[in-house]
């Protein structure tokens, strides 16, 4: 049972981190709470799955197109409808929820409400601890350290990473130092966007494709980013390792409460807000003036 | 006779002024004697179903709007609402018309469970912080079957009343009681402290003021109204079930209540009267019935790229003015400030006079 | 403003809708999902067919069909649908409704509909407690009848019967004599007395249950279930699933090249879609189903035939619509009026020769269940197809198939 825990919590955990860390990063930088995030992850998905089955692309330029499409949706959105209104904290909220009611409902409208099955990139498994793991989870765990390890390398060695953090520790100086903060927002959301469009390739494979695939994942992303504090890369990392071992270990331990993960989950992250209000690692707030 | 020389003369003086009043009375008018007029059962339906909602997301409006806490989580008070009134009235047998109370007074329990949980969290983390607690509630629901009736609810919850009418005088009524308990609170001394937290909570614990009892305080009356209006659900659809906490609701009423225009109390109430009726409306033609949802946030995106701070600021700036001296409102007509007589379009009308003198 | 223009058109529309000499059916539906699709798409091929041969006899007057569409948009949200019900029934004037899936939403159209006294002929919710009002509250809930499925604790009967024909052929040909058995079920208020059913009984049927895993009904992921299921060395998964989970259970299962074979309730794998949603991995799920081209009775085979040269696919149980406006028909020229009050104790009464099943009603005006009349089938994905296997002595069976060791 110890081996299952391990080995299952560590394959959710890499696709929550995928998820929370692109999300992480565009509040940090543009103060933006992206309630379609996830909604991008199931358009991705739409978009690899009408490339491989409908189209008939090979896998590799299927996931390419899909993400590279939704990476350029996601950019002209932020410029059509997110920017004009960027002022107003509240309307970018509603307008990241609309934004994802309307693909949700696009979906539906044209692909219907069916649950649809992507083939698996890779075939067959391997038994490791005397646990079968299909080579599917393995490559979405291997996707997931090098999009991590990819998401670190542009932020801590290049300069358009150095210029996101100098963004995200403040957005005035970073515009007083000559910095074209339009410009490194826009970037911030096309990779977080495209991080997200990486999940959903990598994932739908396992799960299955339908309108309202961005939901769960959402209410579990956000529960991860509030556990290892807002804007906190290495949070994000860590939190979404511990919900998804929450998670396993939920339905190892009460096989008969399998459905109670969900809300053990959140209520951790309740429990840690309590004792730490700014989640694991974030940075303790400033009172705003 | 002193009473109706005094109303009529407050209603000249104070509502007819300004067309934002005239516009609420004619409208709390029309919706109370609608039945009398037009006596149509989907009608009806629809506007008591729009009138619980308006509850609601009024409710939403005090918490969000005022003190700034916005909750993503706002359907758990009025799951807790609709499930107490109904597991009351139905296993207990009690009276719907006590229950709804005890509903309301759960809420209320919630509230400040939440609030006191969320006083010291701000912002975002609050806001998704606060998205949890319905799901927890909702998983607690499946745990306890017996008790909750799981995926299926609690059904066959006794009606307050029995005709179409009836019931939506009920909800209309309640409506307007609550959304005017609601406007003239936050438009009182506690709202002004309300504005207050929100702006700015440093200074204003600085001048001595009580901020978490504040927070708390908000926390529990919204969540009361919340489950007055959950209540209501509960006895006019006769189910409660976990409907009634899931996300969907709970991000509607954010929409409603950012759409009309938030520390308004008006604006999410004025939101859910164009917003229900008119998806409602988009779903009774055939082509579109499906497409409802995706019309619904077209809409809600685009007047939000036209009108960022929300409908009614926007519609309220149109037809009043601000005066710049003792910042009374006046209808957008006039030239001098009803009250204190400064002149409203000062520098356009001077403008006006150098290109005179050229 | 807006809101009496709002009004003003509704009104006008309904006025343009002038009551003409047809009988109008509203087909209530999730019109977005494969089950309001199969409302409509079951009640259209019975309009069509009556309509074809004239319409229906109303005491010497023909009557044609008029549907209504009415999409209740239930599995999104419940108030939507019971404006939708209040909408065909005051607006669009409907004399007859059928169609529903989401128990909890049809529990909330059952009262609108008996408060107008409308007959609702349910096709797609299961639960026992809409039968339950009927038999509480005679008086008010008599209109509502369920034409299909039969309800969830007859379900059981069907289950065990076919439990016990696949334990049997577990027991020769694994060579043991208790097969272990694995209880997958979601998480729902409807499982809970199947699952203390089959606990309770297995035993005494000679086997040994090995565990009961109860993920969400939502779940996309249940690998963590399945490795603990495979630990168990169970034979036989008992799954009593109905939503997108039992794909992902299928699916999965395949993926792990699990020895276990599932027989039970999967609703999703009672659809065409499911073997595609399972990306082609879902080999031998069986599941309880309700119409496949074998003789449940005279009407079955050239009742799926028809439906799938018109639609391209099978038919799933919410195409029921279909029997429920034949026998709405039946019962209409027997007595010769459309006056709900009367046909109530008609169709008690009746026994009506369906597509998918011999309808009969008890007190619960739900469908009795009986071998060879109303019992369902089970069906199995082989290579792609689905496959009747039970009942036997059925005409079109085919043998039940096993992971090879």
């Amino acid at each position: 049972m110890l081996q299952d825990i391990l080995v299952t919590g560590l394959v959710n955990g890499g696709v929550y981190a995928l998820l929370a860390v692109g999300f992480s990063l565009i509040f940090g930088v543009a103060r933006i709470v992206n309630i379609a995030h996830t909604a991008f992850y199931m358009l991705a998905a739409y978009a690899f799955y009408t490339l491989l089955v409908k189209v008939g692309l090979g896998f590799l330029a299927s996931s390419v197109l899909a993400v590279a499409g939704v990476t350029l949706f996601s950019v002209l959105c932020y410029r059509l409808v997110i920017e004009p209104v960027r002022e107003h904290e509240a309307a970018v909220l509603i307008a990241t929820i609309a934004l994802a009611l309307i693909f949700q409902e696009l979906m539906l409208f044209s692909f219907g409400g069916n649950y649809l099955g992507i083939p698996s990139t890779l075939e067959g498994g391997v038994r490791v601890l005397g646990v079968s793991i299909p080579y599917q989870r393995m490559l979405i765990l291997v996707v997931a350290a090098a999009m991590l390890t990819a998401a670190w390398f542009i932020l801590y060695r290049t300069r358009l990473g150095l210029a996101i953090r100098a963004t995200a520790n403040d957005l005035e100086v970073a515009s007083l130092m000559g910095m074209n903060v339009h410009r490194i927002a826009m970037a911030t959301v096309a990779i977080s966007v495209a991080l997200a469009a990486i999940a959903g390739v990598v994932v739908a494979p396992v799960f299955v494709v339908d309108p309202f695939m961005w939901l769960s994942p959402l209410v579990t992303m956000l529960a991860i980013v509030v556990l290892g504090g807002l804007g906190s890369l290495k949070g994000s990392l860590i939190g979404a390792l511990i919900i998804g071992y929450v998670e396993a270990i939920t339905v190892f331990a009460v096989p008969a409460g399998a459905y109670l993960k969900g809300a053990v989950a959140l209520a951790i992250m309740v429990g840690v807000l309590l004792a730490r209000p700014e989640g694991l690692f974030g940075v303790a707030f400033e009172e705003e003036r | 006779m002193y009473w109706l020389r005094w109303g009529w003369a407050e209603l000249k003086n104070e509502v007819v002024v300004l067309p934002s009043r005239t516009l609420v009375l004619a409208w709390a008018a029309a919706l109370l004697v609608l039945p009398a007029v037009y006596d149509d059962a989907y009608v009806l339906r629809i506007l008591t179903m729009t009138c619980i909602f308006a509850i609601f997301a009024a409710s939403w409006d005090l918490l969000a709007g005022y003190t700034g806490q916005v909750n993503f989580g706002h359907a758990l008070f009025f799951g807790a609402g609709a499930y107490t009134s109904a597991l009351m009235s139905h296993k207990l047998g009690i009276t719907p018309w006590a229950t709804i109370w005890a509903g309301a007074a759960v809420a209320m329990l919630f509230g400040a469970l939440v609030g006191y949980l969320c006083l010291r969290l701000r912002g975002s983390y609050l806001s998704l912080a606060t998205l949890a607690f319905p799901l927890i509630a909702l998983g607690l629901l499946f745990a306890f079957p017996d008790f909750s009736g799981g995926e299926l609810g609690i059904s066959g919850v006794r009606r307050l009343m029995l005709t179409p009418t009836a019931n939506y005088y009920i909800a209309s009524i309640s409506m307007l009681a609550i959304v005017f308990g609601l406007w003239q609170l936050a438009d009182s001394n506690f709202g002004i402290v309300l504005h207050a937290i929100r702006d700015d909570e440093v200074a204003a614990r600085a001048s001595g003021i009580n901020t978490p009892r504040y927070k708390l305080t908000v926390f529990a009356v919204s969540a009361a109204a919340a489950g007055f209006a959950g209540a209501l659900f509960a006895h006019y659809l006769r189910v409660a079930g976990p409907s009634t906490l899931e996300v969907a609701l709970s991000f509607q009423v954010v929409i409603w209540g950012i759409f009309g225009g938030v520390a308004t109390i008006y604006g999410p109430v004025a939101a859910v009267f164009i917003l229900y009726p008119l998806t409602e409306w988009l779903g009774s033609f055939k082509a579109l019935g499906e497409l409802r949802l995706l019309i619904f946030a077209a809409i809600v995106l685009l007047v939000l790229l036209f009108m960022p701070r929300g409908l009614t600021p926007w519609v309220r700036d149109k037809i009043e003015t601000q005066c710049p001296r003792c910042k009374q409102r006046n209808g957008a007509w006039r030239s001098v400030c009803r009250l204190c007589g400064a002149a409203l379009k000062a520098q356009v009308a001077g403008a006006q006079r150098l290109v005179g003198h050229q | 403003m807006l809101r009496s223009i709002v009004l003003a058109a509704a009104a006008a529309l309904a006025s343009t809708a002038v009551h003409a000499q047809t009988l109008k059916i509203a087909v209530l539906g999730p019109m977005s999902f494969v089950q309001g699709e199969n409302h409509w798409a079951g009640a259209e091929m019975a309009r069509d067919e009556i309509n074809k041969a004239g319409g229906i006899n109303v005491g010497g007057k023909r009557m044609q069909v008029e549907l209504i569409r009415a999409d209740t948009n239930e599995i999104q949200s419940v108030s939507d649908a019971t404006n939708a019900i209040e909408r065909v029934i005051t607006r669009d004037k409907a004399d007859f409704l059928t169609g529903g899936f989401r128990s909890e939403a049809v529990l909330a159209m059952q009262e609108v509909a008996m408060d107008y006294k409308k007959i609702f002929l349910g096709a797609g919710a299961a639960h026992s407690k809409l039968g339950a009002n009927v038999e509480a509250s005679y008086e008010r809930y008599k209109y509502w009848f369920r034409v299909t499925p039969v309800k969830d604790t007859d379900l059981v009967r069907t289950l065990f019967a076919v439990l016990n024909t696949i334990a049997q052929q577990i027991r020769t040909e694994l060579k043991t004599d208790m097969p272990k058995v694995a209880i997958l079920a979601e998480k729902a208020v409807w499982t809970e007395a199947l699952i203390a059913a089959v606990q309770k009984n297995l035993p005494a049927m000679k086997m040994e249950v090995v565990g009961t895993w109860q993920p969400s009904a939502t779940a996309t992921d249940v690998t963590a279930e399945l490795s603990a299921i495979d630990r168990s060395g169970a034979q036989l998964v008992f799954t009593i699933l109905s939503g997108p989970v039992g794909i992902s259970v299928g699916r999965q299962m395949g993926e792990r090249n699990m020895k276990a074979v599932a027989w039970g309730i999967n609703v999703e794998a009672q659809k065409e879609e499911f073997w595609q949603a399972a990306a082609g991995k879902a080999q031998f799920v069986s599941t309880l189903d309700t119409l496949a081209e074998v003789e449940l009775t005279p009407k079955t085979v050239s009742f799926v035939k028809a439906f799938k040269a018109r639609f391209k696919k099978a038919p799933t149980y919410n195409a029921g619509t279909y029997d429920a406006i034949m026998l709405l028909k039946t019962a209409i020229e027997q007595t010769g009026t459309t006056n709900a009050d009367k046909l109530v104790p008609v169709i008690e009464k009746m026994s009506y020769v369906g597509a998918a099943a011999v309808l009969e009603f008890d007190k619960r005006h739900d469908p009795v269940w009986a071998p060879g009349k109303n019992t369902g089938i089970a069906v199995q994905w082989q290579d792609g197809k689905k496959v009747p296997f039970w009942p036997p002595n059925v005409k079109g069976m085919q043998p039940f198939k096993m992971p090879a060791r």
